[in-house]
């Protein structure tokens, strides 16, 4: 071992340890110095994001031949393409010859992507179809016998139209990663009668002065909605007197317990919901009686029960899925220790009515953009957290123990409903807002730090 | 023939920069009653999103927009929102200032004026000292209600549309 790779070890390993975890004793600490240590950021994005499965998009944004986005793994561009096959394929975003992207649009269709720079151009299948002057090139011999594609992703999987990319062939299969985290994606995607789901256009990006794992921590965190949100909890409540039929009003079958529960599931997935007699808004599944009939028929009372409750979906590293009065998809990139950046879409299953429809899109918009009314309440408590965290002589805080003393492992009735096997669950009242289900993120985020300790060595 | 035409034409020009001016001024000294009592109960209010580089989102009943309010009300809960200091993103509130350039004004009914402009807003934010400035252009439709010019349409489109993280009726 040399001093350079015994010194990666050894920070490694220190890095790892800023997040403290000792179930035995209900321990649960994460360092202040995760949300703004440069080398900690730098760590994360070679070794987390840069090493696992990354959500990228969906099938459907790339529905025909030759349609393609862009969009990130870590610091690497991306170009996710349709080739004129049919064939689906994910590519770093950056010329073979200098480096230069190649694509430098958000999204379109195109048989042939020229680089800009010299004129290399390659096919939607991502094959080099022209290096400009090869003959008058004066190259060496074995130019002619490399290749000059440009470079796939080491591994790119689907589950059910959600793809997922890795510049790391050392993951498991997309299904194994998931695990029982899929049965909440296919809440997702179930609510469609052909089981397709869609983005809407219209997506948007923002940032916020803060930390990734913030916007992690976030959404999974209930206990933060009644405070951060009240001025939005108020207009909901005001609506709730004057909201006729349309509103998509639901209720809880009678006899259900209400509260606030979650599952963690392994490799960092983790979902929170809450079960309420009725929540403070409609949504597209409500407004339709019979559609509503049809979809219990469907899929069977305990899911279309399980469609109607909150459910916030943390994909770690960089997915989160949301299906309340909308549904959103928000992915994020880091960008800096304090700074991130967030897209977000409006996720739809394929088929619904065009009122359940224009619905969605209303509550969306002003749920979850940052022009809307909760999101942007979050933005805003990020950066106070982003500032807070400076204080770093304050130790680690107080904020991964509601919950703890009661981390349920069997036996849980409402996993039993949805036929799965969380790692660990939680139940408590309406206002419960467990914080424990941010462990399996904190674990996979030190698993996967431990692991690059251990190959650097 | 000329003159009265040039005559009617400067009057509707007159009308749409004391409407276009008087509504920047209200929201950059956060005078919100007085702001949102300019717009028709059914005013609508509209920031469309970006689909890709070139276009915005055209069909607000088939694709997400930044902000998409058909009735004047949808404001007013904005403004209820600010006012209840119980926002964090108005806590404190961003110092704004409106500049508003390039009117075109025609009338195209007696009763009816079709405005283009283009604006900027600086946004200053006391909280963190930080500044950034929102450009773009306006739409504003205006009609004659009783003796006073109402806004009827305002659609905004914004050019630099990645957020930082927060945009809201005064910041716009």
């Amino acid at each position: 071992m040399d001093t350079a790779s015994s010194n990666s070890t050894v920070r490694l390993q220190a890095i790892s340890r800023m997040v403290e975890d000792r179930p035995e004793e209900n321990v649960f600490r994460v360092s202040r110095s995760i949300f703004v240590d440069p080398e900690v950021f730098d760590a994360e994005l070679r070794y987390i994001f840069e090493s696992t499965w990354n959500f990228i998009g969906l099938e459907s944004q790339i529905a025909r031949p030759n349609d393609f986005i862009t969009t990130h793994i870590g610091r690497h561009p991306i170009l996710l393409m349709r080739s004129a096959e049919g064939k689906i394929g994910a590519f770093l975003n950056t010329c073979r010859h200098r480096g230069t992207i190649v694509c430098p649009f958000k999204q379109g269709r195109q048989r042939f992507h020229v680089c800009r720079y010299h004129g290399w151009a390659f096919d939607s299948g991502g094959r080099n179809v022209s290096i400009t002057e090869e003959a008058n090139g004066q190259y060496p011999p074995f130019f002619a016998l490399e290749n000059h594609d440009l470079l796939p992703v080491a591994r790119l999987e689907s589950y059910r139209g959600f793809l997922f990319a890795s510049l790391s062939p050392d993951v498991l299969s997309i299904g194994e990663y998931l695990g029982d985290a899929r049965a909440f994606l296919d809440l997702v995607i179930d609510q469609s009668e052909t089981g397709e789901v869609e983005f809407i256009p219209g997506g948007s990006t923002y940032t916020f002065d803060g930390n990734w794992k913030l916007q992690f921590e976030n959404g999974l965190d209930y206990y933060h909605f009644a405070s951060t949100h009240s001025s939005y909890a108020d207009i909901l409540r005001k609506r709730c007197e004057i909201a006729g039929p349309e509103a998509g009003f639901t209720t809880e079958p009678d006899g259900e317990q209400e509260g606030q529960g979650s599952f963690s599931f392994d490799h960092g997935h983790a979902v929170n919901w809450s079960i309420k007699r009725r929540q403070l808004y409609g949504r597209p599944l409500g407004i339709d009686a019979d559609r509503l009939d049809a979809l219990r028929r469907r899929v069977g009372d305990a899911r279309a029960k399980w469609m109607l409750r909150q459910r916030n979906l943390t994909i770690f590293p960089n997915l989160q899925v949301i299906d309340i009065s909308s549904a959103q998809v928000r992915t994020w990139r880091p960008l800096a220790p304090d700074r991130t950046e967030l897209v977000s879409h409006c996720l739809a299953p394929v088929g619904e009515s065009a009122a359940a429809r224009t619905l969605r899109i209303r509550n969306y918009e002003e749920f979850f953009n940052a022009s809307g009314l909760a999101s942007s309440d979050d933005n805003v408590m990020y950066e106070f957290c982003q500032t807070g965290y400076e204080a770093r002589s304050g130790g680690a805080t107080q904020g991964y123990l509601r919950g703890a003393a009661a981390i349920g492992s069997t036996n849980s009735p409402h996993a039993r409903e949805l036929g799965i096997n969380p790692r660990e669950w939680s139940f408590g009242a309406p206002a419960f807002g467990g914080e424990t289900n941010f462990y399996p993120g904190y674990r996979e985020w030190r698993r996967l730090l431990q692991r690059a300790a251990q190959e650097v060595a | 023939m000329m003159i009265q035409q040039s005559t009617a034409d400067a009057e509707t020009h007159q009308i749409a920069s004391v409407v276009l001016f008087r509504e920047a001024r209200l929201l950059d000294n956060g005078e919100w009653n007085d702001w949102v009592a300019m717009y028709q109960e059914d005013a609508l209010y509209w920031l469309p999103a970006w689909l890709n580089e070139y276009e915005t989102t055209r069909d607000p009943s088939t694709e997400a927009s930044l902000v998409y309010h058909d009735k004047r009300r949808c404001l007013e809960e904005r403004i209820a929102r600010i006012e209840s200091r119980k926002s964090i993103t108005a806590l404190p509130l961003p110092r704004t200032v409106h500049q508003i350039s390039n009117l075109e004004a025609s009338r195209t009914a007696s009763d009816e004026i079709m405005c283009r402009s283009v604006f900027s807003v600086c946004v200053y934010d006391p909280r963190v000292g930080k500044e950034q400035v929102r450009h773009g252009r306006y739409e504003h439709t205006l009609r004659l209600t009783g003796d006073e010019w109402k806004i009827a349409r305002k659609i905004i489109t914004l050019a630099n549309d990645k957020i930082a993280t927060v945009l809201d009726f005064y910041s716009i």
